[in-house]
């Protein structure tokens, strides 16, 4: 009995060991760019208030454009060899549409249904942290054809460019644009590869960049500008705890009024006191703790957008 | 009996003295590119996973810039990169960035690119060995440049160096 115990423990310990110390792996999408999706008119227009407004419609590229599908394809085979597969835009929309299909559809056996909130609705899209923004021209002068190839690796909280390959590939008489994009690929995948393994290195070293909110409801009788228990302004002591618990002290207050904070830039550590991976929930989840315990004693709600961006909400859960 | 002994003995001789003289020609070859004097650029495009490259080396001797191309191409696409230019080039970072990583792991590199090393698993010649006339300059009076098109198996060799540890994967950590 007591070899069993002990085989156990250290079968669990190694588990622990192994589980633990991998941060949390971003995603990945290829997107074709709006520019891309406009200019092949793969786009759904709709009157805003008087104004046309144009959105891409990838499922009918996806649908119609086999050479989106070639690039798409060669770049997540390319990531898949460098161990980074990647999300399939064109599956991921399938996905969602079934499964919306299937909630529509499922009944309990005491005959309810699934609970959808306008944002859990909302929140139904093919998403990725980070996207892959890819656009093509193809430059004819005289009979020589070449290809302007532009890929961009947008971080999708904080909105930054994290890599980037561009550049136009050699012209040529004779070959085909299939031919012609699958060179722009072969030769562009290096360079964003490589600066994609910067911003990888560069968040294992100084923590990885999110983007906190802080906000208040409205039926909510406190603000930012108020002390609790004889401190400092809310405000301050919230900005205060960010700075204490950020890798090397690294954010910034790009907003502050009394009724909300933006902090972009925060710099998050990769992993917890237990070595366990956080994202910018987990991070949060410290800060609302602190809020709802005393002397605040201010009751919110933790909303969060992937692993980059979260948002505490005053006032109410 | 002792006309054969003696024949027997020269021809031992004779072989010893080949087999020497071989042996130092090719260590003639690796001191001349020893000190990694050479310039690589991009020659276009190369299949998926692989480049494609013109390689000059430095040599008092042509031929052992010609035997020297495949190391040094290795060792260029290891640690030097190069710039983009026509035919389609992009500009290629090394896969190494770290300067003193060539130090770090000297072991593992002096038996990488020693004599008949690892390195040739990764590099094969593009042009059957043939050098363009153009290619083959005479820098000054005792010392050639010559230029070598050859093909570097990239993704192969970061794997390589990957799992020895040089080379930080893209996946590493996650």
């Amino acid at each position: 009995m007591y070899k069993i115990k002990f085989i156990f423990t250290c079968l669990t310990l190694f588990i622990a060991c192994v589980v633990s110390g991998q941060a949390k792996k971003p995603t990945l999408m290829v997107v074709p760019s709006d520019a891309w999706c406009i200019q092949h008119g793969y786009v759904q227009s709709f009157d805003d208030q008087g104004t046309e407004v144009e959105v891409p419609d990838y499922k009918r590229a996806f649908q119609n454009n086999p050479e989106v599908l070639q690039v798409i394809s060669q770049i997540n085979g390319m990531m898949a060899e460098r161990g980074f597969p990647l999300k399939n835009m064109e599956s991921a929309i399938k996905t969602l549409q079934s499964n919306s299909a299937e909630d529509m559809l499922r009944q309990s056996k005491s005959g309810g249904g699934i609970i959808e909130s306008p944002i859990d609705a909302l929140k139904k899209a093919a998403k990725a942290d980070i996207i892959i923004q890819l656009t093509w021209t193809i430059n004819n002068v005289g009979p020589k054809k070449s290809v302007n190839f532009n890929l961009q690796g947008l971080d999708a909280y904080t909105d930054k460019q994290i890599a980037t390959a561009t550049g136009t590939g050699a012209p040529s008489f004779s070959a085909a644009v299939p031919v012609l994009l699958s060179e722009a690929v072969i030769s562009h995948m290096d360079n964003f590869t490589s600066s994609l393994q910067d911003y990888f290195d560069d968040m294992f070293e100084n923590g990885r960049e999110i983007i906190v909110r802080i906000q208040t409801w409205d039926n909510w009788e406190g603000d930012l500008e108020q002390n609790y228990g004889g401190g400092d302004e809310l405000g301050y002591v919230i900005e205060s705890w960010i700075r204490d618990h950020s890798v090397k002290g690294r954010f910034n207050t790009t907003d502050f009024t009394e009724n909300m904070m933006l902090f972009e830039q925060v710099r998050i550590p990769l992993f917890d006191a237990s070595n366990h991976a956080i994202d910018a929930r987990r991070y949060l989840r410290d800060l609302s703790r602190y809020l709802s315990a005393a002397p605040f004693n201010i009751p919110n709600k933790l909303v969060m957008k992937g692993l980059g961006r979260a948002t505490i909400i005053l006032g109410s859960k | 009996m002792r006309k054969s002994a003696i024949l027997v003995f020269l021809f031992s001789i004779c072989f010893a003295t080949v087999k020497v003289q071989a042996q130092w020609k090719k260590n003639k070859a690796l001191a001349d590119t020893k000190i990694w004097r050479y310039d690589i650029e991009c020659a276009g495009l190369g299949k998926q996973g692989s480049k494609l490259v013109k390689v000059w080396s430095y040599s008092k001797n042509p031929k052992h810039a010609i035997a020297s191309a495949m190391r040094n191409a290795v060792h260029g696409i290891i640690f030097k990169g190069y710039a983009g230019g026509g035919q389609g080039c992009t500009a290629f970072k090394p896969l190494v960035r770290d300067p003193a990583a060539e130090s770090q792991h000297q072991a593992f590199f002096d038996a990488f690119f020693a004599e008949g090393g690892e390195y040739l698993k990764y590099v094969s010649s593009a042009t059957d060995g043939q050098i363009a006339a153009e290619d083959r300059l005479k820098v000054s009076k005792r010392e050639y440049k010559i230029g070598a098109i050859v093909t570097v198996m990239t993704d192969l060799l970061r794997k390589r160096l990957e799992k020895e540890g040089i080379v930080r994967a893209l996946n590493a950590g996650f």
